[in-house]
Order: C-alpha cells, then structure tokens, then sequence
C-alpha cells in the first residue's frame, strides 16, 4: 500500500517536472488561456504583482493584481521564475500532491458513506483512497492548473486540508485552513459551515459526550473571524493600507475586469445594461451564497455531501471560475462512489464536459484569433460547460437525497419514487 | 558642411526673434527632398503680465486670457496635429520638435492649485473651457486621459512667483484635426487671417499637408529688471506636397502623364516604346505661394513692427543659386543672410505679394541637419487578447551619447505587464534605463503612466519592448466603430541635452497606434440576459426543487391526485364544507 503510493506520488510529480522541463514554453501558454488563469489566479499577473512590490510601487493601487496580498512575501523569497523558474515548479508540484495527500485523508475518513448520524444502505461501493489520489493527480484539468501555474492551486489545496482536517475531528487546523482558503478567495468561507458541521459529528462521535453544538459553532466562527482577522491585518501591515481589500475582494465582488473565463459572468455583465448591474452583480452574489444553507439544512446529515456539492456550485457559479475549480470538484465527486449507481444523467453530463473541454479553446481561438468567430461562440461553449457541471451538482444531490430516502424507508429501495 | 553650420545659425536667428515688440509673425519656407515643402509659421504677440491680469487685452486674445485667469493656469502648452514627421527625408523637425504634438490633439499645462484635487478641477474647467474655443472634444480628457509627467516636460516660462504649481499633461490621439479648429485658431491672431502671412492659411490645403502641426504655447517670461510679460506663441508648421497642392480644386486626380513627356532610363533593358523605367526628377519643380497654398498673401500685418529685423516676414530658405522672383504691385525690400541660403522679404502693406519659383536644375542643396534621435513604435503578436509594444530608438550620431526621457501614456484598457520590460542596446550588454516612474492603471480611473529615463550610446539602437493584455469592454464602452480598434497616444521623447539653452527643450514623439480590441457582439444584450438566466435557473430550479420537496413511492400518491384537478377538486371539497356548516 505504502509503495504504491510512492509509486503513485512519484509519478506525478515526475509528469508535472517532466512537462515543465521538457516543454519550457508550456506554463507560458497555459498561464495565458483564460480557461485555466482567470484575473484574480493568474501567474502572469502575480509575477507583475511581485515585480511592483519589490520596486516599492504599491500592487494594489493599479488594475492588474487582484491576489492576496501573503503571496507577494511568499513568492518573493523563491528565485524570480522568469529566469529560474525551477523553485516555483517545485512548489506548485508539492501543492499538488499535498492536495491529492489530504484527498486520501478525507477518503480515508470514510465520512462520505457513514457519519454520525446516516450509514449509507451502499456503503461498501466505494473506490480506495488511493484511486481517489490517482484521479485528482492525473486529471487534465488539475494537471493543466499545475503546470500554468495558477493561484487557484493554492485555494484548492486549503480547501482539500479544510475538508480533511473536518473530516478527521482536527478544529484548530480545520478552521486555519478554511481561513486561508477563504483569504486567498473568498468564496470558501461558504464552506465553513458545512465543515463545521462535519467536524461537529466526527469530534461528538469519537467522544463519550458531545459538546452543544451551539457553543461548538460559536467557538469556531470566532476562531475562524479571528485568524481571518490576523491575516487580513498581516496583509494590511505589509502593504501598508487597506486598499488590497478594493483591488482583491471588491474585484471579485463588484467585477470591473471583464476578461472571458469558462463562467456564466463575464459576458453577463459585458452586455448588461449600465443601470443594471449593481442589481445583477447583488442577485448573482445572493444566488450563490443561497445553495449554501439549503443544503446544508436539508442535508445536515451527510456535511462532507454538501461541501463537495458547494465546490462544484463555485465551479459554475462564481465570477472568475476557471478549470481549476472544476477539477476539484470532479476530484471530489467519486467519494461518492456509492451514489454513481443512483444517478440518472451520466452520460449526459459527461459528454457535455467532454464537448465543451474540446470545443472550448477552438471557439476562443476562432473568437480572438482568426476572427471567423464572434463572441457568441465561446459564450455558448461556457453555456454548455456550465449547463453540464450543474446536471452533475443537481444529479449527484438527487443520488443523495435518493439514498437517504432508502434508509429513512427500506422499503422503496429499488422502487420508483415521485417528489411531491 | 558650411550650409550645414549656417542652418544652425540660422534656427539661432529665428529662435531669437525678439521679444522687444509687441506682435511678430514670420513665415519660413523651406523646399525640401521630393517636392515637399516646409511651412513654418509664427506668431507671437506679448502683454505685460500687469495689464493682464487687469483685463486690459492689446494683442493677447481676451476669449483665451480670460480662460487662463478662470482655469488658474499659468503655462500652456496646446497641440493639434496630423500626419508623420518623415525624419529619415526631411531631416531636424522644426523647432527641433518643441512646437509639434503627437497625432490628434495634445494638451499640457501648469495650473496653480493648493492640492492635487483643486488642481485636477482647475483643469478640467481648462479643457472644457478650451474645448468649446477651438471646436474640438477637449473636453473628453477626463482622468483616464490625463497623467501628471515628473521628467518629461519642464515649464518654458518663468515661474518664480508661482510656487504651487502642478504639471498636467492630456492626450486625444484619436481626434481628427479639422478646418473647425483652424478657424479659432485664425481668430486668436490680431489681423485674424485677413493680412499677414496668416492670410495664406487655407483649411483645404493645411488639412492635406503630408504633416502639420498647430501649436498654442502661453508663458510668462521676465526681465533682469523684474517686469514680467506674457507670452503668447501661435505656430502653425505644416509640409505640403507641392505637387499634390498645385492640383486644381476642380480636378484632383493625378493622373499618368503621357508617354511622350514621361523622361525614361534608356539604359534598363526592358525600356521599349510603350514600357518606361521613369528618371529622378533631378530638377526642382516650380511653384508659387497662391498656387500652393491656394490663396494669396494679402501683405504685410500692420500691427507688426516697420522697421528693423522683425519687419521681414517672409523667409525662404534655398541654396543661393535658386531663383526667387517676386510679384508685387507694392514695395518690398530683400535681405540675404546666413551666406545667401536664407532670403527674407519686408511685405508691402495692402498689396498683394507673392514669390514665384521657376523650374529649375539644381547643382547644390541644402545639407539638413540630422535629428539627433529617431524613434519607431509598434504592436507585435497577433489576435485580440496580448501583444507586445516594441519600440526601436536610435542614435544616428557617431560621437555622443543621448540621454533622454521616454513617456508613455497608455488607455486603461491595455495592461502593461512591467515586469517584461527589456531594453537591450544593440551590441552591448549595459542597461540603458536609468530611472524609472511607473503608475500602473486602475480600471476605468485612470491610465498608465511611464516615463523611463534611458541612455543611448553613440552610434547605437536601443529596442525597448513589453507584454500588454487588451481588456474586454462593457458594451457601452465601444465607440461606433468598435472594430476599427483604439488609439493609442504616440510616445513623446524628451531629450535631456545640457547644450540646448533656448529652453524649449527637443522632442521627438512617435507615431500614435491602433489597438484593437476583442469585441462582444453588440447585438446580443437580451439574448444573453435571457440565455445566462435559463442556465442559472435550471441548476437553481433543478437543486432547490429536490431541496423543499419530499420523496414518496410512485404508487403512494393517490392516481390523479396531482395537478389542476385535484387543487380544484380540494377546494370545491373545501367550500362545501364551509357551505354545510
């Protein structure tokens, strides 16, 4: 077991340094397409931040970079990657197979099919950890976002570590990495309570008596605005304002870089009405943030299912989503082996993602390059791209809901169920 | 070599047209390579800074002093150009480029303020004020489009009283310059174009020049003895194509001369009957002033002096052994200087006065001087996502070394990346950038801002080139004519050469360029509306119908107890009920 994740390890990290040295131009291509580095992820853009902030020239009082302000100290001390781009390979390797790390911890847990409160009726249906950790670490998407080097590693990386430490009853380092992860990008803060909740189960089943779950709730959302707090004050100290917080949040909230990515924003706001688009910009941001407590009310049972259910509605429905987002979410999605048999579009969404992945980049190239191609056609590929990512979100919560109704009523197991 | 030095006699003698009168004009004209003829006029006109600031306006115009007095600016420096300055033919740019602007229209002032902001609106009353005098959208400068230079400009007056003053610095490269901004260009002059060399100003013929350049500079100069005048300094410097001017209104078209009069290179081997390698021209065409510039000077201003250096208006700069005939009912009176290559003319008044230059084989010309740096810009790459600028700055002078200040004054909408910034001088390794300003662009605020002063050894080419990305628009962003793409300011170099001492400064500026951009299609706001939604609203509909809804066994729910029938049903159900109570 151990050797095979060696082996496994191993040869991932060799196929990242192996594209990345054998293919020099290849991050620079891949750093460029907007389907991998969105505004606030891009290497490029993070490397003019870095230059700005080590010629004293604030990198927040421009239009450029939009990353959290820690990145500038952290990437400052690997050698500049323009010349020796070697230490930030490396770095962005290991980001990775910590990642795919902390994916075997969370599978290992086993807190996809039986929490505190639900035993799953298919529990023995499940993939190994290990197969987890081979199909986060050789998946195209995941393997593109290495490689192009985007910031949107890191969040997913926080973002596996949260889940893991939730997942395994570690508060203290869960609500670190939720606060990172929710540092770097915002969105992840979403994510919190869901996690909270899985920790909750995890920490009241190891021990005799439970803690009230109000008080337990409490502690860690103050833990949690706290490290937030320190992190955001770090930044303010290093950068000597607060204006990172306009050119960081305030562009992920208020959307002035309209550059194309594979989400449903972009060209929204590009064609809305000027008198509009606060209205649009508030009902988009509230219709993410409303799948949050549904969910997890309605399936307060099963946390991990809703957390890895609300990554893949960021994949969708976030501003500046990009592959990166969807490969973690289709990562996470086969801890639920269990459900695959309950699920009813598979074929479907998979030839969706299929289609859009491959006529993606030709509709932009026919866009932006040959001029044969308008707007249009990159916008619908991203219809469709979205269209397909949320068949698998709806179709995956419809497995779940199906499977809890089995053990609720053993009875309609196999039968066919109506919703009313 | 001995013309070469009298040439620069010769600016020396023009630069220091004295300040002593009140009203000067002069008009300098100058055959150059290829048929093209260089136009320079001037004008200037002083009030002391006390009757200004009194209102009382002699030669100064009151429409623009009383703008000054409102906007608090105490220098300006306004621009209209068009067309490209062909340095490698026509040699030094008049002025050595300190009365040209870059392509479109180009603004810079010193305003007096307390802080920035009172600064900023100070010159936006400016532009808005300055817009509605010379007919020209001025007043679209607006913060995107205005940058504040720390190397590249320094003031040409005297500002010793006027401690708070702050430089701002606006460019409109895509404005068409027009006969509309000519008019209230001519209305400024004392003899407003009805006398003087100014009467020779025709928008048709100015607007087709191969290159011109109006340019308005005010600035306050003072005495040893402490009395301060006003300044004020029209020039108008155009190039036309003699050729192409002497074409009557009424029949425009060039077209072929015929065979016969065609002087064909006997010695090509194809040279046949009907085929023709055609000659150089080795003879300098003819041409007079009406047919040129399609008007004829209407004689001298007389508010300009009588007497002495100033009265000669007119000078036209020829090798010595060119015929110029004069054609006048007046008198007039001729002066040669610079060794006979400069022949200026007092102008009779009320007369009509014209000069007439025949045909004419030519054993000398003229040695142009070089200009002492030229520059060419452009876009690399291709698609409308990135590209590159690369701009190409060389010193043609075989001994010494330029240093100079390099400004660029990018729209919000294209993003330099600095960190791919490379200057490289042609065979050697030294970095030519000294020092370097750099604001980068806020999103719709404002612009980017660079200045980079650099060093150019003798002999040598300097390529300066960086990484830019084009940013997607709002729909209502794009101009009309979204798919002609933007414009780009020219870049303006200023050179910083401790010899120049007529305190203009010398600059060259660069051609301006077209950016396009990746455009939406603008037909498409409610489709998109409409499409965007129907996607959220499926996964929106699709999770939060599974959400509030509960799951029963198909055969639990009672058959036709779904839809209109059953809701209808119930409440009839209901009502009777009610009704039986």
């Amino acid at each position: 077991m151990d050797r095979q994740k060696v082996l496994l390890f191993g040869a991932a990290a060799a196929v990242r340094l192996l594209l990345f040295t054998a293919f020099p131009s290849l991050p620079h291509l891949l750093a460029g397409r907007v389907e991998v580095s969105t505004p606030v992820t891009s290497f490029k853009r993070l490397q003019e931040g870095l230059f700005l902030y080590t010629h004293n020239v604030s990198p927040y009082d421009g239009g450029v970079y939009h990353q959290a302000p820690l990145l500038l100290p952290l990437f400052s001390l690997l050698p500049n990657p323009s010349y020796y781009p070697f230490a930030t390979n490396v770095l962005f390797t290991v980001v990775d197979l910590l990642g795919a790390q902390a994916l075997m911890q969370i599978a290992d847990s086993g807190q996809s099919v039986k929490t505190r409160l639900f035993e799953s009726s298919r529990k023995e249906l499940r993939w190994s950890s290990l197969a987890m950790a081979a199909g986060f670490l050789f998946n195209p998407f995941t393997i593109a976002t290495c490689i192009a080097r985007s910031t949107s590693a890191l969040t997913n990386l926080f973002i596996l570590a949260a889940m893991a430490k939730a997942s395994q009853g570690a508060s203290i380092t869960f609500v670190f990495a939720i606060a990172i992860a929710s540092y770097l990008s915002m969105h992840p803060v979403l994510l919190f309570p869901p996690l909270l909740l899985l920790c909750y189960h995890v920490r009241a089943s190891k021990s005799a008596s439970a803690p009230s779950l109000l008080s337990f709730a409490i502690g860690h959302a103050g833990a949690l605005a706290s490290t937030c707090g320190g992190l955001l004050y770090v930044s303010a100290l290093l950068t000597g304002s607060w204006e990172f917080m306009r050119a960081t949040y305030g562009v992920r909230l208020l959307l002035p870089d309209l550059t194309p990515n594979v989400g449903l924003w972009w060209y929204f706001f590009t064609e809305m009405f000027d008198s509009f688009r606060e209205f649009f910009l508030g009902v988009f941001w509230l219709h993410v943030a409303s799948y949050m407590p549904g969910l997890t009310i309605r399936l307060r049972k099963q946390p991990l299912f809703v957390a890895v259910t609300l990554t893949g509605v960021f994949a969708v429905f976030t501003p500046y989503p990009s592959i990166a987002d969807a490969a973690l979410y289709l990562s996470l999605v086969p801890l639920f082996r269990h459900l695959f048999p309950l699920m009813r579009y598979t074929f479907l969404a998979s030839a969706t993602i299929l289609y859009a992945s491959f006529l993606g980049p030709a509709f932009y190239y026919l866009w932006i390059y040959a001029g044969s191609g308008n707007a249009n056609f990159f916008y619908a590929i991203t219809l469709v791209w979205s269209l397909g990512l949320s068949v698998i979100v709806g179709d995956s919560l419809y497995a779940a809901l199906r499977d809890e109704l089995d053990v609720e009523r053993p009875e309609l197991k196999g039968k066919e169920v109506k919703r009313i | 070599m001995p013309s070469f030095l009298s040439l620069l006699l010769l600016s020396i003698i023009l630069a220091t047209v004295s300040a002593g009168s009140d009203y000067t004009e002069r008009l300098l004209l100058r055959p150059l390579p290829q048929s093209a003829l260089l136009a320079s006029f001037n004008f200037r006109s002083n009030d002391s800074q006390l009757s200004f600031e009194e209102q009382n306006f002699r030669y100064f115009p009151r429409s623009l002093g009383q703008i000054l007095q409102h906007a608090h600016t105490k220098e300006l420096h306004l621009r209209f150009s068009l067309g490209r300055w062909d340095a490698e033919s026509w040699g030094q740019r008049p002025w050595n480029g300190a009365r040209e602007g870059g392509t479109g229209v180009e603004l810079w002032a010193w305003v007096e303020a307390d802080d920035e902001d009172e600064a900023f609106s100070r010159w936006l009353t400016l532009t808005n004020a300055l817009s509605g005098l010379f007919c020209a959208s001025l007043n679209f400068i607006d913060a995107t489009k205005t940058i504040r230079p720390v190397m590249s400009f320094q003031p040409e007056g005297d500002h010793s009283n006027a401690p708070n003053l702050h430089l701002l610095h606006g460019t409109l490269p895509h404005e068409v310059v027009c006969t509309e901004n000519l008019t209230p260009f001519l209305k400024l002059l004392p003899c407003k174009g009805k006398a003087g060399i100014s009467s020779l100003l025709d928008g048709h013929k100015l607007f087709d020049a191969s290159w011109q350049t109006m340019s308005i500079d005010v600035r306050p100069t003072c005495g040893i003895d402490g009395h301060c005048t006003l300044e004020m300094e029209q020039s108008v410097d155009m190039v036309l194509d003699i050729d192409r001017s002497k074409r009557p209104r009424d029949n425009p078209i060039p077209r072929p001369l015929p065979i016969e009069e065609i002087k064909c290179d006997t010695s090509k081997g194809y040279n046949a009957g009907d085929t023709c390698y055609p000659l150089d021209k080795s003879s300098e065409p003819s041409w007079n002033l009406t047919e040129v510039f399609g008007r004829s000077l209407k004689g001298a201003c007389p508010l300009t002096d009588q007497e002495g250096e100033n009265a000669e208006t007119v000078c036209i700069n020829t090798p010595p052994e060119r015929t110029v005939d004069v054609n006048t009912t007046g008198s007039y009176i001729e002066s040669r200087a610079v060794g006979d290559t400069l022949r200026c003319y007092k102008l009779p008044t009320g007369h009509d006065f014209d000069l007439n230059l025949p045909s004419q084989q030519m054993t000398t010309g003229l040695v142009l001087p070089s200009p002492p740096l030229s520059a060419a810009r452009s876009i690399n790459g291709h698609g409308q996502e990135r590209g590159s600028i690369q701009t190409v700055i060389t010193n043609p002078s075989p001994t010494s070394a330029v240093e100079f200040v390099y400004l660029e004054s990018l729209p919000w909408f294209m993003k330099p990346y600095l960190h791919t910034l490379r200057a490289r001088i042609s065979a050697s390794p030294e970095n030519p950038v000294l020092e370097t300003y750099y604001r980068p662009a806020v999103d719709r605020l404002r612009g980017t801002h660079l200045e980079l002063r650099m060093r150019i050894p003798a002999a040598s080419t300097l390529t300066l080139s960086y990484d830019f990305e084009k940013a997607i628009l709002r729909y209502t962003e794009y101009p009309p004519d979204a798919n002609r793409g933007f414009d780009v300011a020219p870049a303006v170099i200023s050179l910083i050469d401790p010899a120049a001492s007529d305190g203009r400064g010398q600059y060259v500026r660069t051609t301006s360029l077209l950016l396009p951009l990746p455009t939406p299609d603008f037909s498409m706001p409610y489709n998109v509306i409409i499409l965007t939604s129907t996607v959220m609203a499926l996964g929106f509909g699709n999770i939060f119908n599974l959400l509030v809804r509960r799951f029963v066994g198909a055969e639990e729910v009672v058959a036709g107890g779904g839809g209109l029938g059953a809701l209808v049903r119930g409440k009839i159900d209901r009502l009777k009920g009610l009704l039986g109570k």
